[in-house]
């Protein structure tokens, strides 16, 4: 071991005095205890290079790192949240007391009632279930269906629930606001829209409509209600960039 | 129109100018996908700070950063869904806890143990109508918040980048929270309950290769009894309350870890 090493080691609290390092003083990961080989070695070598990626956007930046004495967690945000929470708690209750459920008749396996339903969040999984009527039938099976019905509805719930998921694989990138992104707003729009009219279609029987016309709601709606959003975004744009570009011109004027 | 992203450091770059075994590469592969999301390497540097008494200040928030808030966020009462949701959760857990004291998962008797019971709870016991009511609209309510919610980190974008997992885990989150409510909306076992299980079971199998297992395990058989009240009622009051809230911790938890995204 060199000497140099061996005064390394020993230097442990980074620095002769103690004091406050300046970010170029304090010691590296490596520096600070020598790790020869294996995981550790690589560990401690990655976290330099993630530390050093920091301190390079701590230079780059522009604002003053200062000391915050940020709105107070006691009393003022403790108490502003406890006031939110007790007026919400307090519609629930209010609700509950308005609108108190019904108990429906005891189960019957013996009589099929006429409409049967799940709660209203599952409304829209319920009428997912209850596209049938696209079911293609394929000539080869002479009109039979490749898939029964009941099984082609659940693979509807997992394909959307799927393809939910798979969103932030599809949409990346760093946009923040729907005018950054008028097509995915158009998407968001035209989903929640789809949620609502295939809801409807859960409802089916209870809506005085012939079940074609119901069907070309379900998907005409929400792709109209895209286009919408998709047109109205984009007309947005313009003077809302003209706001926001001079927001960041305003803060970062060009040297 | 997006900010740019900065890549000067590639980490894939420089693992591949590393010769490294096939562990040591999964090694730090996991370690900088870790540490990209959840900045394991900003605790080290606490403790690290800490050490050197480096005084703690913390840097300006985006909005802060960037001169926001002088101008009204419109969406900004809509980020307190999550914490909604989450507070419609404990008060559903609380009067359902109370409703337990009184709830009987038994399909025998006459119409059923179980809807005796709730027409117990509902008539005679003491605020019993007040709980069941305040439990059932605390579910709805949760349940729309959830879904306001997911509407929320979507139109904000707070989906992306180092915010994957938790949208992942948010989409657990929902359909076990629909699970939640659908077990619960069975447990009255009136006709509604029933026919809705029954849709159930025919989901479950129509479900190939595992569907008959899944309604066995789920619905303790293919056609409705006792066995299904009381599987219901376990996933209800036991399996789903301890898995739910734990995810809903780390959901949580790493809301916290990773801060609120605000939009830019």
């Amino acid at each position: 071991m060199s000497e140099n090493e061996t005064t390394d080691d020993a230097r442990t609290d980074g620095g002769e005095t103690g004091i406050v390092a300046p970010d170029d003083e304090v010691p590296t990961w490596s520096e600070r205890k020598e790790r020869k080989s294996g995981l550790s070695r690589l560990t401690y070598e990655y976290f330099e290079r993630s530390r050093r990626e920091d301190q390079d956007l701590r230079n780059e930046s522009d604002y003053v790192e200062r000391d915050v004495l940020g709105f107070p967690t006691w009393p003022h945000e403790v108490i502003r949240n406890l006031s939110i929470s007790m007026f919400f708690v307090g519609m629930i209750v209010l609700i509950a007391a308005a609108l108190p459920p019904s108990l429906e008749a005891p189960a019957d396996p013996s009589s099929t009632p006429e409409i049967i339903l799940p709660d209203w969040y599952l409304y829209w999984s319920f009428g997912l279930l209850k596209l049938n009527p696209l079911n293609p039938g394929l000539a080869v099976l002479d009109g039979g269906k490749l898939l029964s019905d009941q099984l082609y509805g659940v693979l509807a719930n997992v394909v959307v629930v799927g393809a939910v998921a798979l969103l932030p694989y599809l949409n990346k990138g760093s946009a923040r606001r729907p005018v950054e992104q008028p097509f995915w707003a158009a998407i968001g729009v035209g989903g929640a829209v789809f949620s609502i009219t295939i809801a409807g279609l859960a409802v089916q029987n209870l809506i005085p409509l012939p079940l074609p016309l119901q069907l070309n709601i379900v998907f005409v709606f929400p792709v109209v209600a895209g286009i919408i959003t998709y047109t109205v975004l984009k007309t947005m744009r313009e003077g809302y960039m003209y706001g926001l570009n001079r927001r960041y011109y305003m803060l970062r004027p060009p040297k | 129109m997006s900010l740019e992203k900065r890549d000067d450091f590639d980490h894939n770059a420089w693992l591949k100018t590393k010769d490294l075994t096939p562990i040591e590469s999964v090694f730090l592969t996991t370690l900088v996908f870790l540490d990209r999301r959840l900045r394991i390497v900003d605790y080290l540097e606490l403790l690290e700070n800490a050490y050197y008494k480096v005084n703690l200040q913390m840097p300006k928030s985006h909005t802060e950063q960037y001169d926001l808030d002088n101008k009204f966020w419109y969406w900004y009462p809509l980020y307190s869904l999550g914490f909604f949701s989450t507070l419609a959760y404990i008060v559903a857990a609380v009067s359902g806890a109370l409703l337990g004291f009184y709830y009987a998962p038994t399909a025998a008797g006459d119409p059923s143990a179980a809807y005796n019971s709730i027409e117990m709870i509902m008539t005679e016991l003491q605020f019993g109508f007040a709980l069941r009511s305040i439990h059932r609209w605390a579910a709805q309510i949760m349940m729309a918040a959830v879904f306001l919610h997911m509407l929320r980190v979507y139109f904000t974008g707070s989906y992306k980048e180092p915010r994957e997992l938790n949208w992942l885990l948010g989409i657990i989150l929902i359909s076990l929270s629909m699970v939640f409510g659908y077990t619960g909306y069975l447990l009255p076992w009136n006709q509604l309950a029933f026919w809705a299980g029954q849709i159930g079971v025919e989901m479950a199998l129509a479900t190939p290769i595992v569907g008959e297992w899944a309604a066995q395990l789920l619905f303790g058989g293919f056609t409705l009894g006792q066995a299904t009240l009381i599987r219901m009622y376990i996933l209800h009051v036991f399996v789903l309350p301890f898995v739910v809230t734990a995810l809903i911790a780390l959901h949580i938890g790493i809301v916290w870890v990773q801060g609120i995204a605000e939009p830019h």
